[in-house]
């Protein structure tokens, strides 16, 4: 589903990449770790993969289309969704509308459909009385849940998330990467989490390592 | 369209930063309508001036002429005895009707003026200690001239002399003197005078000629008029009484001064329909008449008027565009401010692949909702600015006004000098209650700040084109955005 090519980036000297001659696949109904200590460039990596900045070099190809053809905002748009560490959910919203409003930008097939976004809500443990309130008087794990929340109600088949248990506890850690896994094995969407906890690491399918500039697998 | 909404729960989830932008555009917008009703209230005022200040054109006999022409005759005169003297030419009313005709005169006034000795009854007498009074009505005699102890103004109508037009003369009784009253022995008697003679309307009196044959005319008191100015001591020492004048038809006095005035005028004022052309009336004027007669124009109040109202408007233009621009740049450095205090929500708009126009499009319908109401608050704060501002900017105006004419004024209409023979015009420089101009009273200019739909719209148009820019100098930030450099540290 998603290939990278020689896939290489540096910031400000061509000598020192953070990565270089990157060439990797991820499918769908898979899920995907990325491992690696900081500053190994396994953020960077997934701001390429999901469309929010440029490869130096190299190019990465959905479905055998270059993202160049694509357009960064078109694929943004339509064919990945994104969850941080920090939630970066609208913080003006409710968690209804925060899930609405994705669906409408990225022209879900459900866009509009308050019922639906509702379910998916509840699903993740976001009961009736919270999805109206405004999404900061949530927890910080209710507030990821409702970003996880907001890939799965859009269209988009590659999930990435940057260190989504950064700021969890064990127990939503474990409540979110078991919706991660939901969203791999029943969605059938491609599921890529960058995080530096092996723990976390371990639960999904597939396991690569970010060291000496290269990927390594480990699983 | 997805921005709307996400602009509308923004607003209202952030109701304490959306009352101070409200406050904020509504303290700007105020003041760029009470510049733009000051504005239009000036182009009001200026229209108003042209029909009540007006302007006057005074048709008289061109006494420069008539000076180089003595001066001429001097020169070729050797004997003493035969000494030329300055012969002033009346004004032919057939003449005045010719400049009557033209497109820009609203209406004229013929004056004719003369005096005439009490025969029925007895004038007011003052004593000033400083001389007769029962001299001359004013300036100089002409030589040969004879002056009787009651002024007899001739108009064509007493509303429009100065006096009555100014309100220094003001009927108490009966009618004044109108164009009806040609040809008849009418007469406005003042208030003193009637009650010294026991007159009142309906009365007849009579005078005497103080030329010629010297005959009565019995004349019938239509009216009864009250003077402000009753002592003769200022109108000067050789002047006559105020109260001993008596308005009439300028036919009446053109009988009383001899035949050989008839059809004739000491001079006639015309009322100038708009007042921005009176240059151009007085050229077309000046072509139908001979070189004996002379047109001088009095566009003074007009001019006053105008001056100030330029300066109101001038400066009134000054504050809506420093407002404008200033308002631009303030709502421009608020916007900037927030979008750098939201530019994690930019960037996640942009990561669900939001399109750039649209996020400017969101922060736009923001601020329009906030000027909408803003709007509705400077409608009703910006009439009170508005008057506040505009009274103070006129009284300023006028004062300055004021003091920069003050040195040009002159306490009476200009009079034609004597005239040869014994009726001659009345002399000189008239004192309170001549009648030689009728200018229209000059008001102070107020403007009438009143908040109209059209003012409602251009402010709508400048809230928009303020917001507009002050989006448009912010969103260079969200252009520039690199969603990576917000969302991913």
């Amino acid at each position: 589903m998603l290939r990278t090519e020689d896939l290489g980036y540096w910031y400000q000297d061509k000598d020192q990449p953070l990565f270089q001659n990157i060439n990797l696949e991820f499918e769908t109904g898979q899920s995907y770790a990325i491992l690696g200590h900081s500053g190994t460039g396994k953020t960077t990596f997934l701001s390429l993969i999901a469309g929010l900045d440029k490869p130096r070099e190299g190019d990465i190809f959905l479905d055998d289309r270059s993202l160049k053809k694509i357009g960064l905002t078109n694929f943004r748009r339509h064919d990945v969704a994104i969850v941080f560490q920090a939630y970066n959910l609208f913080t003006y919203m409710s968690p209804l509308n925060n899930l609405l409003t994705a669906m409408a930008i990225t022209g879900a097939s459900h866009a509009g459909d308050k019922g639906y976004a509702q379910r998916i809500l509840n699903d993740l443990g976001i009961g009736d009385d919270l999805i109206t309130r405004n999404v900061q008087q949530l927890s910080g794990g209710q507030q990821q849940r409702v970003a996880i929340a907001r890939t799965m109600c859009c269209d988009a088949r590659l999930v990435v998330a940057d260190e989504p248990t950064g700021n969890l506890d064990e127990d939503n850690t474990q409540a979110v990467i078991a919706q991660f896994q939901r969203i791999a094995h029943e969605q059938k969407k491609c599921v890529i989490i960058v995080t530096h906890e092996p723990d976390v690491a371990a639960q999904c399918d597939h396991q690569y390592r970010l060291e000496n500039k290269q990927f390594v697998q480990l699983a | 369209m997805n921005f709307f909404k996400r602009a509308w729960l923004n607003v209202w989830a952030k109701k304490g930063r959306s009352v101070l932008l409200i406050l904020v555009s509504s303290a700007i917008l105020m003041f760029v309508l009470a510049g733009l009703l000051i504005r239009s209230a000036a182009v009001k005022a200026m229209e108003t001036a042209k029909n009540d200040a007006g302007a006057t054109m005074t048709l008289s006999a061109n006494r420069q002429a008539a000076f180089k022409k003595m001066q001429s005759s001097s020169s070729s005169s050797s004997s003493k005895s035969s000494r030329p003297k300055l012969t002033l030419t009346p004004v032919k009313l057939s003449d005045a009707t010719k400049i009557a005709k033209l497109s820009n005169i609203k209406s004229y006034n013929v004056i004719s003026s003369t005096t005439a000795n009490a025969k029925s009854y007895d004038t007011v007498s003052t004593s000033t200690g400083m001389g007769g009074n029962s001299g001359g009505p004013g300036g100089m005699k002409a030589t040969g001239s004879s002056s009787g102890d009651t002024q007899i103004d001739g108009v064509t109508s007493t509303a429009l002399t100065t006096a009555f037009a100014n309100s220094q003369s003001k009927l108490t009784k009966g009618r004044g003197i109108t164009a009806a009253d040609k040809g008849t022995n009418h007469v406005v008697i003042e208030k003193d005078l009637a009650s010294q003679n026991n007159l009142t309307v309906g009365d007849t009196m009579t005078v005497k000629e103080t030329t010629g044959s010297k005959s009565t005319v019995k004349v019938k008191v239509v009216g009864i008029y009250k003077a402000s100015s009753t002592s003769a001591a200022s109108a000067g020492p050789m002047s006559t009484d105020p109260a001993n004048t008596i308005y009439a038809s300028y036919t009446l006095a053109n009988t009383i001064k001899g035949s050989k005035y008839a059809g004739t005028a000491d001079s006639v004022t015309f009322n100038v329909k708009n007042p921005a052309q009176v240059s151009a009336t007085k050229k077309a004027g000046n072509q139908l008449i001979s070189s004996k007669y002379a047109l001088s124009t009095d566009d003074a109040s007009y001019q006053s008027i105008k001056s100030s109202m330029n300066n109101v408007e001038g400066f009134a233009n000054k504050i809506v565009w420093l407002v404008a621009i200033a308002g631009t740049i303030i709502l421009a450095l608020i916007v900037i401010l927030m979008i750098r205090e939201r530019r994690f929500e930019i960037g996640v708009l942009l990561s669900l692949g939001e399109a750039r126009w649209k996020i400017v499009a969101q922060f736009f319908t923001e601020m329009l909702m906030v000027i909408v109401i803003a709007l509705a608050i400077a409608g009703v704060g910006g009439k009170f600015v508005g008057n506040q501002l505009g009274s103070q900017l006129v009284s300023q105006s006028t004062t300055t006004q004021t003091t920069s004419s003050g040195s040009t004024g002159q306490p009476g209409g200009s009079g034609q000098p004597g005239g040869s023979g014994g009726s001659g015009m009345r002399g000189g420089a008239g004192g309170p209650g001549s009648t030689t101009t009728n200018r229209a009273k000059t008001q102070n200019p107020n403007l009438e700040i009143s908040v109209s739909a059209v003012d409602l719209a251009e402010l709508g148009g400048f809230g928009l084109a303020i917001t507009f820019l002050s989006i448009m100098i912010a969103s260079g930030g969200i252009l520039r955005l690199e969603p990576k450099k917000v969302l991913i540290s």
